[in-house]
């Protein structure tokens, strides 16, 4: 498929923006997917060994993509410690 | 309140919904450009006598026109993504009122100090008085302090409901059996007019509520009197 890519864009250049903007949009995509699959606390890969990673929270962790106010480095555990 | 002939979004009352009011002027004006650059050049190719029969390829301007609405696009989701994110910041509430919707009324209840509950119903068009509004008074406003973040847990006893104050820039889905959670912070006092907008029976549009945002002190009064 790349072969094809290469041999339209020598054709017709004007596309190769809109190529360059599709694989950024879908490299996007996939990386933030992956992210999720791998960090976020929901998901629950292994469910012999880590069978709640949503139980394991710290409060200083960033579980979030992007925080746009709050420094979650200075966030403290208010709760009882158990 | 939403007044006659209103065009835009209500005043602002909350930090969000200033944010979302300049992201609002931003991409409404993106989208008044685009349109109105459509319009000319339709226009202008519907009164040209000049032709040209034989375009094969054109790429210059196919480059352009895949780049600007790129850009364009990417200028829009931007502010939109930082504002969603801003949406759902920890900002430790110092309150927290529960508001559950019933057909056809709103019950809230203030549990955090003492045992403060009330059934909040719309005043009938017979029953106002001289220069309240219609269809979005009630009897029992919910008075809250403003200039603090008060945490509003909202649910549903039968149908489901939503609990919306536009100025505040908040609408929160009341649904039987989930707890859902929003943030309220009022910069300001005021009363604050919102409506159910989740269809619910045939009173849906007659169950408004009404924020009464005052000084701490005038509710910590109101809180004693009304236990």
């Amino acid at each position: 498929m790349l072969h094809q890519i290469m041999g339209q864009a020598k054709k017709h250049p004007s596309l190769i923006p809109l190529f360059i903007f599709i694989e950024a949009g879908g490299t996007g995509a996939a990386l933030y997917v992956l992210c999720l699959a791998m960090f976020n606390p929901d998901v629950s890969w292994d469910r012999k060994n880590n069978p709640e990673p949503w139980n394991k929270l710290g409060p200083n962790d960033q579980y979030k993509f992007y925080s746009v106010n709050v420094d979650d480095s200075e966030l403290k555990n208010e709760g009882p410690d158990f | 309140m939403a007044y006659p002939f209103q065009l835009g979004l209500q005043d602002a009352t909350s930090p969000i919904m200033e944010e979302l009011l300049h992201f609002h002027d931003h991409t409404l004006m993106i989208v008044f450009l685009i349109s109105s650059l459509v319009l000319y050049i339709i226009s202008l190719m519907l009164t040209t006598k000049l032709t040209h029969t034989s375009t094969m390829d054109a790429q210059e301007v196919e480059t352009v026109w895949t780049i600007l609405p790129a850009i364009i696009l990417i200028l829009i989701a931007l502010p939109s993504l930082r504002i969603l994110y801003m949406m759902d910041e920890i900002n430790n509430p110092s309150l927290t009122v529960k508001t559950m919707g019933h057909q056809w009324y709103w019950s809230y209840e203030y549990t955090d100090y003492e045992d403060l509950n009330f059934d909040s119903y719309m005043i009938p068009t017979q029953e106002l008085k001289p220069g309240e509004l219609r269809l979005l008074e009630v009897d029992n406003r919910v008075v809250l302090p403003m200039e603090m973040t008060i945490r509003m847990l909202i649910s549903s006893e039968d149908v489901l409901h939503s609990w919306a104050v536009p100025s505040l820039g908040l609408k929160t889905d009341a649904i039987p059996g989930r707890l859902n959670q929003t943030t309220l912070m009022a910069t300001r006092p005021g009363l604050y007019y919102g409506q159910c907008s989740e269809i619910c029976g045939s009173n849906h549009s007659f169950m408004p509520i009404v924020l009464e945002m005052v000084p701490l002190s005038y509710f910590e009064t109101w809180s004693a009197l009304m236990v």
